[in-house]
């Protein structure tokens, strides 16, 4: 997943450098690339959501 | 243009460090370089940084349009949750412990909090040079520097990309917990499903401990582990009939003076030797300082001096004085403010017992040690004894006791163990620990040089004691309601 992430975030990069006219694509893209990155992580720390604090 | 050139050059110079430094630095020199391969949190991290960059490249072609300042604060906010979570996972480790490589004398994970953090900093400082209006309508045209920075940074993303599809794979297979190391041979390729494994969700983890209870314990005489244990008759029953702030939680005994200590949630009372009536008291303030949460146990020190120790294994220590300060003594107690002064309040940090909560305390003379014993939780099962210096209260020995051989004492099955028992109460006589276990109402001996029990009985009629004392060569329990069962000293 974290591969697909990364394709994403090269694609939105290039649409910034080479096609600004597709701004709104590239900012959904953008979106969805840091949703995905969000839920990878919670996934990954759902044993624990909140940091380990001794609470 | 001034103030354009003041947000974009500080702008682009930012996105430029952020995409040679640590996006750079992890993927073409940890990663393909020393082989160090991202667990499943790093590389959300380093992909937030990816993408608090890639926000900054928007701001830099677009313009500083609201939604990209926003979507930049919510990155790095995360960013912030996401290093304080991994982060916390290897705080309790020993000094240079940790998790994959470091950076300067610092593991990757702690960076990221840093790094998340200076972009704060700096959204913060380029906001205070935008004027107002000034969201670009339509794409900028890249100077030179904006565009060498926005090609690197395609680099830098194609680079992780290549290490991602070898470390993790393609989609649905995911980071792992434990990486192998990078390799760009597909042989040593390890891709992985095991995130996606089912598993329970939590908000603490395992820091969610119920705190102690005597009504936890089971009672039942047949999960006792113990095969064989006698039963101890019981010398007479009484009662403490005292004016107390609350519930019992503890009872200790002063040879020197023929003192009693009472404990209750926030009180310390010493009673003459009858019981008959209340010579001295206070009550703590025990938010004050230390989290002194619930007293649990309590102990003499010396003939003037008495510890109250916390479910948490939190303390605090106050030598009589019958003159005491009151006006000073305000911070450190609720009540009777003139009886005691406090020599300390601290905590008692443990290893083997640092997830379970204890509610006995016992001191020794002759070692001029105090121990503590664990109670199990839902979590953790294990009967912890815990030796503490008397001159740092610092932990200086702990252990896991056995059933001594020669004891004469067996466990009903192969898998009984000692771990069942709820110790709510100690004391120290003849050079063994007494603990009460409010499970089972039984009294076990431990030796504690021998790390084992050398005995141990069942007292009938015994329901969830949460105190012991000995006096000459009796012991005394109580329960919370003040109920005092009394049986010779095995």
């Amino acid at each position: 997943m974290e591969f697909l992430n990364f394709v994403l975030i090269f694609a939105t990069g290039y649409l910034v450098l080479r096609r600004p006219e597709r701004e709104r694509l590239a900012f959904g893209l953008l979106v969805t690339s840091c949703l995905l990155m969000a839920t990878l992580f919670l996934i990954g720390a759902r044993g624990s959501i909140l940091p380990g604090l001794n609470y | 243009m001034a103030t354009r050139n003041a947000l974009y050059t500080p702008l682009t110079l930012a996105v430029l460090a952020l995409v040679v430094g640590p996006i750079g630095i992890a993927v073409f020199i940890l990663g393909f370089g020393l082989g160090d391969s991202p667990c499943v949190l790093c590389w959300a991290q380093r992909t937030g940084m990816v993408l608090i960059a890639l926000t900054g490249l928007f701001v830099i072609r677009f313009g500083p349009r609201p939604r990209y300042i926003g979507l930049a604060v919510l990155l790095a906010a995360f960013g912030l949750y996401m290093g304080l979570r991994h982060s916390s996972l290897h705080l309790w480790r020993d000094v240079g412990q940790g998790f994959s490589a470091e950076i300067l004398g610092a593991h990757t994970y702690t960076w990221s909090m840093f790094i998340y953090w200076v972009c704060v900093l700096m959204m913060g400082a380029l906001l205070l040079v935008l004027k107002d209006g000034e969201a670009a309508s339509e794409a900028r045209r890249l100077r030179p520097l904006e565009r060498v920075t926005l090609w690197l940074f395609l680099v830098a993303a194609a680079g992780n990309a290549v290490q991602a599809f070898a470390s993790t794979g393609p989609p649905p297979y995911m980071g792992q917990g434990d990486p192998v190391r990078f390799s760009f041979n597909p042989a040593n390729w390890v891709w992985s499903l095991e995130e996606w494994a089912p598993a329970p969700v939590s908000l603490r983890g395992r820091w969610a401990i119920e705190k102690p209870d005597v009504a936890l314990a089971s009672i039942d005489p047949a999960a006792n582990p113990l095969a064989n244990a006698p039963v101890l008759p019981v010398s007479r029953r009484a009662s403490v009939a005292l004016p107390l702030d609350g519930p019992i939680t503890d009872l200790a005994y002063g040879a020197g003076t023929d003192r009693f200590l009472l404990t209750t949630e926030k009180g310390l009372y010493i009673t003459d030797g009858s019981f008959g009536r209340v010579l001295r008291h206070t009550v703590v303030d025990t938010g004050f300082s230390v989290d002194l949460a619930r007293f649990a146990a309590g102990a003499f020190l010396a003939s003037d001096t008495v510890l109250a120790v916390s479910e948490n294994k939190s303390f605090v220590i106050l030598r009589e004085h019958d003159n005491a300060e009151a006006a000073a003594n305000y911070r450190y107690f609720l009540a009777s403010f003139d009886k005691f002064d406090e020599v300390s309040r601290s905590r008692f940090t443990t290893v083997r017992a640092k997830m379970m909560y204890v509610m006995s305390a016992a001191f020794d003379p002759a070692t001029d040690s105090v121990f503590t014993v664990t109670v199990p939780n839902a979590r953790v099962k294990r009967l912890v004894v815990s030796r503490f210096d008397r001159r740092d209260m610092t932990l200086s020995e702990e252990f896991t006791p056995v059933l001594a051989p020669g004891s004469g004492l067996a466990f009903r099955s192969e898998k009984g163990s000692l771990d069942s028992f709820y110790v709510s109460g100690a004391a120290f006589a003849n050079g063994k620990l007494y603990v009460i276990s409010a499970a089972f109402g039984a009294l076990l001996a431990i030796d504690p040089q021998a790390r084992a029990v050398v005995s141990a009985c069942t007292i009938p009629g015994l329901v969830r004691p949460v105190g012991l004392a000995i006096k000459g060569s009796e012991a005394f329990i109580v329960d919370a309601g003040g109920g005092l069962t009394i049986v010779p000293l095995p």
